[in-house]
């Protein structure tokens, strides 16, 4: 039996001007199952939310997709924009950071959703009203609030306006991208707890991008962390906390202050991610990797399954004598 | 109400400045050397009754602040005093020039907003194409012709297909009402199709740069995740959102198209308040000249305060 | 609790004088490359008219809108003057208006918008009621009372003309420093006590360059427009031929009539691509410099699809 969405080798391009392009994506897969909650975590940068946008073919006239998006099977991709957008917001719906401005502001809230509704023919006129106002009340937002305008929600319940919308459709996949940012620390608890309670309830699918580990840890099951346009390791959240295989993960996962102890040391990976407008030649880590050696320069790491549920791309792997940190 | 403070507000600004306006008339008009200008009751050809009359109901014999006081006082009045062209009172002039302009002005400029959209709305559709590169250069290049000069261009054109002056055939006696309206709209074909064409390229950069701005907001990245199709964004959300800056920017823009017609006016001979004006200027004819200047700037800031009316009813953000 | 990931690099550096942004905007975008080219090409002939005009302003060398041939390829004027000498002489004439306007109102539009942007507050609030007024007024009327009550002259018209378009770079400048004004390095200057001038001039200035060169190279193309207008109404400075003049005196001794086409098409011809030329350049430039105008979410181009190449990733 298939995933419920599987990538297979996504590869985005996007043209800088001069001529140049900028590999974003290079060569990212992963699969997902139903209920499934995946983690895609990184520096600012490192092409996750690019990834996210490419599953829906969300992606700008300036880019350029290569590789295979699988829902249930089917590619997606292939046919372009035709093929894929009779999947958006049925079967993948997406929330966006909380900052940016998912809604138009001169209509009305409960006309978006309405929108969504008719768009997809699961309601039309009073009904679709009636269904927006249900929708509003499950994420804890009155039901009349729904005549009013966006600018006139705080941030929270806006973003809980948006994570109302994006389930109109009944989908079976969400994709959260920084849902949390720019938020208030209460209002971000509130967030987490909603999706949390909403993919349980509907059994929904989840692909969370963030850069903040804590609500990775809180949220998801599985994660991927990318570096430089791939995925450089991916397994149970467990495991990449206190198990990892490469060393970026274990840098990256230190670099978060642990309530519990106090007096560790919080440390931060100095340096820079690499340009990715330049073909990079060897591991793109390597210029910041503590454990980096000969083969480090001159090859590129590939991602290898060590383990049923556990991934890394990073040769120390390979080197039996070394014991992994 | 909504916003009712705000409608005040601008209402007000309005209002203050019309205050401001009539004032630099006064000025300009009052003090400037020697008193031929400044001295409206040297209507030639007129009896030395009239010109009595005007001097006492102008005080131009009393001190200059007084006479700002009468000024305002007999603007309220609407006497703006007697043209030494034509010895007929100015309000009287400028009423029926600018019920001549004002048709001429309407038809081109509907027109020149429709065709402006439709061609603003394609090239920022089809950014970086070459339909957008001529579109754009083909409007930047109406834009860059100087009005009377194109006026000029279409009377050599169209030379014998249309008439280039006036706006009745002074040979046609005694029309019907429907004979009438025909001949005017012949007369009015080229002076408003100079407009159009003058004001189409100027819409098009406009609505193409409000349409661009609006094209890169997140929202619209919301609808395309939605799956709505593209022009449906196009048309529900862009576009809409678009119509702020668009309508603002149109409705200031009618306030000087007052200027514009000043040129097309004198080109074609067209009797509306634009003529009213150059030939105000070449007979020295300093009462019609103040008149008009003061209808056109007041024409301005009524279509200012439209504009801001305008903005305040497309976007619901605005509550103060 | 954005523990995150400690951006390198999250201090923000002064950008490097926008000079060479200008500069890389112009060479890279064909229209503005074009309208370069040209402007300076008529720029320099206007320059050195005295020099390589075929004949003399004022001499008559034919009769009077004589047709255009091999010695006179664009035929002669109401005058019997030859109409590319004219063109050649009104040029200097139309541009030196153009540019001493457009200096006038880049001095006072810049000046206030910089106070108001820079200095905020009661200073913002004042300096943009006035700036309201002025805007209320339209322009082309102003011009032709002041010329027809205080004479026309050049000084007059230049005045006149830069005083009334210093409203649009005012507003743009003034926008435009505010958003410079919050900036980290700018703050860190205050800190460390340096002057409000010094400030303006080393940091303030140069990021606000090419958004200012933009604004003065459409002013100019304004300027050079204002001018023909008045000069068309009969306004223009007697003593000096510009093109505006030269379409004038054509329109009043009917040349229109006289089918002397040559007399007419030229002259507002040469304005206009003047015109266009500098609307080129301050597009281009105003394009690139609005960041706002570079992410297009939507547009009737989509993103395009590459066959698999096949790069390997072993696992999974």
């Amino acid at each position: 039996m298939s995933a419920l969405l599987e990538a297979r080798d996504l590869n985005v391009w996007f043209d800088l001007e001069g001529g140049a392009t900028l590999h974003a994506v290079q060569g990212v897969s992963f699969s997902l199952e139903p209920g499934e909650r995946l983690g895609l975590v990184g520096e600012s940068g490192c092409g996750k939310t690019t990834t996210a946008l490419g599953l829906l073919g969300l992606l700008p006239s300036s880019a350029e997709v290569a590789g295979e998006v699988l829902f249930r099977g089917e590619d997606v991709l292939r046919g372009g924009e035709e093929s894929v957008r009779p999947h958006r917001w049925v079967d993948v719906a997406m929330v966006f950071q909380g900052a940016m401005n998912s809604f138009n502001p001169v209509r009305t809230v409960g006309a978006q959703i309405v929108e969504a509704l008719e768009l997809h023919g699961l309601a039309e006129g009073a009904t679709a009203r009636a269904r927006a106002g249900r929708l509003l009340e499950s994420v804890g937002i009155p039901a009349d609030r729904a005549r009013r305008y966006p600018h006139e929600f705080s941030g929270g319940m806006r973003q809980r306006a948006a994570i109302a919308m994006a389930l109109a459709c009944e989908p079976s996949i969400l994709i959260a991208d920084e849902p949390t940012t720019a938020l208030d620390v209460m209002v971000q608890a509130q967030i987490l707890e909603l999706l949390d309670g909403l993919c349980r309830d509907f059994g929904l699918a989840l692909i969370l991008v963030t850069h903040d580990l804590p609500v990775v840890a809180q949220l998801c099951d599985r994660a991927g962390v990318m570096y430089a346009g791939e995925i450089v390791e991916e397994a149970s959240v467990e495991t990449l906390f206190h198990a990892p295989r490469h060393p970026y993960t274990r840098l990256l996962f230190a670099a978060t202050p642990d309530l519990h102890d106090d007096g560790a040391p919080v440390a931060s990976i100095p340096g820079a991610p690499p340009r990715l407008d330049r073909p990079l030649v060897g591991c793109p880590f390597r210029p910041r990797c503590d454990r980096a050696f000969g083969r480090c320069a001159d090859e590129r790491p590939l991602l290898k399954r060590l383990e049923p549920a556990h991934a890394a791309a990073c040769h120390l792997n390979d080197v039996p004598a070394e014991v992994p940190a | 109400m909504r916003g009712a403070d705000y409608v005040i507000k601008r209402t007000g600004f309005a209002v203050v400045t019309v205050f401001v306006a009539v004032t630099l008339n006064f000025l300009l008009f009052r003090l400037a050397p020697g008193s031929a200008v400044s001295n409206l009751s040297r209507v030639p050809h007129a009896t030395q009754e009239t010109r009595l009359a005007l001097k006492r109901q102008f005080g131009l014999d009393k001190s200059k602040p007084e006479q700002y006081v009468i000024f305002l006082r007999e603007l309220a009045r609407g006497n703006l005093g007697v043209s030494f062209e034509n010895s007929q009172p100015v309000i009287d002039n400028l009423k029926t020039d600018l019920a001549n302009t004002l048709p001429m002005v309407l038809l081109g400029t509907v027109f020149s907003i429709v065709l402006g959209t439709l061609t603003g709305v394609i090239a920022a559709w089809r950014r970086g194409t070459a339909v957008e590169h001529v579109t754009v250069t083909s409007a930047l290049g109406f834009y860059s012709m100087p009005t009377h000069w194109l006026a000029l261009m279409l009377v050599i054109l169209f030379a014998g297909w249309f008439p280039s002056g006036g706006r009745v055939d002074d040979f046609l006696i005694n029309p019907t009402w429907f004979q009438h309206v025909k001949d005017v709209l012949y007369h009015m074909t080229l002076p408003a199709l100079t407009l159009a064409l003058v004001l189409y390229g100027q819409y098009t950069l406009i609505v193409r740069s409000a349409m661009l701005e609006t094209l890169g907001e997140d929202y619209i990245l919301t609808a395309r995740a939605k799956g709505l199709r593209p022009w449906t964004i196009v048309r529900r959300h862009a576009l809409r959102n678009a119509l702020l800056p668009i309508s603002t920017l149109i409705a200031l823009s009618l306030g000087y198209i007052v200027a514009g017609a000043i040129l097309i006016e004198t080109v074609f001979s067209w009797p509306g308040i634009g003529r009213a004006v150059y030939r105000a200027v070449l007979e020295r004819d300093y009462p019609m000249l103040q008149g008009a200047f003061l209808v056109l700037t007041l024409s301005v800031v009524f279509f200012n305060l439209v504009a801001d009316l305008v903005y305040f009813k497309l976007d619901p953000r605005i509550t103060t | 609790m954005s523990v995150a990931l400690q951006e390198p690099g999250l201090v923000e550096a002064p950008r490097p004088a926008r000079r060479r942004a200008v500069w890389q905007v112009i060479r890279h975008r064909p229209s503005a490359v074009i309208g370069s080219t040209v402007l300076l090409l008529i720029v320099l002939v206007a320059l050195l008219a005295p020099l390589i005009a075929p004949y003399g302003l004022h001499q008559e060398v034919g009769p009077v809108f004589g047709h255009p041939s091999w010695s006179h390829p664009l035929g002669l004027d109401d005058g019997g003057i030859d109409m590319v000498t004219l063109l050649m002489w009104g040029a200097r004439i139309s541009l030196v208006v153009g540019f001493a306007a457009t200096l006038v109102s880049m001095l006072v539009g810049g000046a206030v918008g910089v106070l108001a942007g820079y200095f905020g507050r009661t200073t913002d609030v004042v300096l943009m009621r006035i700036t309201d007024y002025f805007i209320a007024i339209p322009d082309v009327p102003l011009m032709i009372v002041v010329a027809a009550i205080w004479g026309p002259s050049l000084f007059h018209i230049v005045m006149v003309i830069g005083l009334l378009l210093w409203t649009s770079t005012a507003r743009v400048i003034r926008a435009q420093v505010k958003s410079v004004r919050e900036r980290v390095y700018v703050q860190r200057a205050r800190s460390i006590g340096a002057g409000h001038v010094r400030i303006i001039f080393r940091h303030v200035l140069p990021q606000i360059a090419p958004l200012l060169i933009a604004n003065t190279v459409l002013t100019i193309a304004v300027a050079i427009f204002d001018e023909t207008a008045l000069s068309f109404l009969g306004l223009g400075d007697p003593s000096r031929i510009s093109l505006g003049k030269v379409i004038e005196n054509a329109f009043q001794r009917t040349a229109v009539s006289s089918g002397a086409w040559w007399a007419i098409v030229p002259p507002g011809a040469l304005v206009a691509v003047l015109i266009l030329s500098c609307s080129l350049i301050g597009q281009a430039l105003e394009d690139a410099l609005n960041p706002r105008l570079r992410v297009a979410h939507l547009s009737a181009r989509r993103f395009r699809l590459r066959p698999l190449v096949g790069r390997g990733s072993e696992a999974l």
